[in-house]
């Protein structure tokens, strides 16, 4: 933790939510400031992945965000991937009830993947909808401060928000050196062992891929 | 800051044994009851064709195209292609099989091959950013072979030349 060490922090932060929310959409403007319309976009198959570097609270921050795919067929498959996570930023979409509601779903998720000590931050996409809203900024600011999330109301549309969403996540991070600096073991997870006993809130079909946790020492990608 | 890079997750990240180990278990299981559901037979095969293993690649492959090894070359668009027992149970996972047939031959550097699913997946969507990004990779990967035939045929020329240079030079001294 030498102060003159200007190698960059490595963080790895995982999208998720209901589908069709904007996990992909929100990614996209943040990472190459684009926007592409909703005939145009596609679902996401499996996971994407991009790598952004940024400098927050003047700590150079490499960014690895993993964009899961929201739909119910791929839960299994995604939940391999929130190994290693140091923040997790949950979706919805202001102007659909259904993916607010969904959240206790997601939440209980991650209780079972990732570390309670992982930044978590709640995303209210698609604000520009303000005409066809259902889900209001207090309600949304309410749940987020009882599930312990930091609370952002974004457009990936019009990249209101967006920004602050990705550094206010990165930030609070950087605020919890446990997440990041590299002593060893960082202690061990609270990983619950279930082999056969499918996670909360899953479909049939659908199995616990993280029954055996294997913890990995680094949280980015290798490239 | 745009990111200049294509990405393709999957192909870089494996499963852990265990990780793999419970897809499979699950598919056995449903194999022995004589039931295999879609899903289990898309998770597994995902697992597999994640695998740095060949083999598992291989088998991820067979799963996601079908149980009889057909060569994919023989897929035409008149013709309804041999595709997949899962893409065949199942239209709205046809894209996914595709991209991670795609992804499979990438990775076993059938890269041809590879380039064929990514198009049937692009000619559906053209737009699909996962598509592209794989894409890109591929034809980066047909390049460098493209460079790395050219360079092995052009060292054969050069020793043809010399070689050939020797024999005027034999013949001529005579």
């Amino acid at each position: 933790m030498s102060p003159v060490d200007n190698s960059p922090i490595n963080v790895k932060l995982l999208l998720i939510g209901n589908s069709s929310v904007g996990k992909s959409s929100l990614l996209l403007r943040f990472s190459d400031e684009q926007w592409l319309p909703e005939d145009e976009s596609s679902a996401t198959i499996g996971v994407d992945f991009r790598v952004h570097k940024m400098t927050v609270k003047g700590k150079r921050v490499k960014l690895s965000i993993w964009d899961t795919a929201g739909q119910e067929r791929f839960r299994t498959i995604t939940s391999s991937y929130y190994r290693g996570a140091q923040g997790i930023i949950l979706v919805y979409d202001v102007a659909n009830r259904e993916s607010f509601d969904a959240l206790p779903k997601w939440y209980s998720e991650l209780e079972t993947y990732v570390s309670s000590s992982v930044v978590k931050i709640l995303v209210g996409n698609k604000v520009d909808k303000e005409f066809s809203r259902q889900v209001s900024t207090t309600e949304g600011q309410q749940f987020a401060q009882r599930m312990n999330s930091l609370f952002v109301e974004a457009s990936a549309k019009t990249s209101v928000g967006v920004k602050e969403a990705f550094e206010d996540v990165v930030a609070k991070i950087l605020d919890t050196p446990e997440l990041w600096v590299p002593v060893g073991d960082k202690g061990a997870k609270a990983a619950k062992r279930n082999d056969t006993v499918p996670a909360p809130g899953s479909m049939p079909g659908n199995i616990d891929l993280n029954a055996e946790q294997s913890t990995q020492a680094d949280g980015g990608c290798g490239c | 800051m745009p990111t200049e890079l294509p990405y393709a997750a999957d192909a870089e990240v494996s499963l852990s044994f265990d990780e793999l180990d419970v897809l499979r278990l699950q598919y056995e299981k449903e194999v022995e009851a004589g039931h295999i559901t879609v899903q289990t037979k898309f998770n597994y095969a995902w697992g597999l064709v994640k695998s740095p293993v060949r083999e598992d690649q291989v088998e991820g492959v067979r799963l996601l195209q079908g149980t009889h090894n057909i060569r994919i070359l023989a897929i035409r668009k008149d013709q309804k292609p041999l595709m997949a027992e899962i893409y065949r149970a199942e239209p709205a996972r046809r894209r996914e099989c595709l991209y991670y047939l795609a992804l499979g031959h990438y990775k076993m550097g059938n890269y041809e091959d590879s380039k064929k699913f990514n198009g049937l997946l692009l000619e559906k969507e053209p737009t699909n950013l996962q598509a592209h990004s794989l894409q890109t990779l591929v034809d980066k990967r047909l390049a460098r072979d493209g460079y790395i035939g050219m360079a092995l045929a052009g060292g054969a020329a050069a020793i043809g030349t010399v070689l050939l240079a020797g024999l005027i030079r034999r013949a001529t001294r005579k």
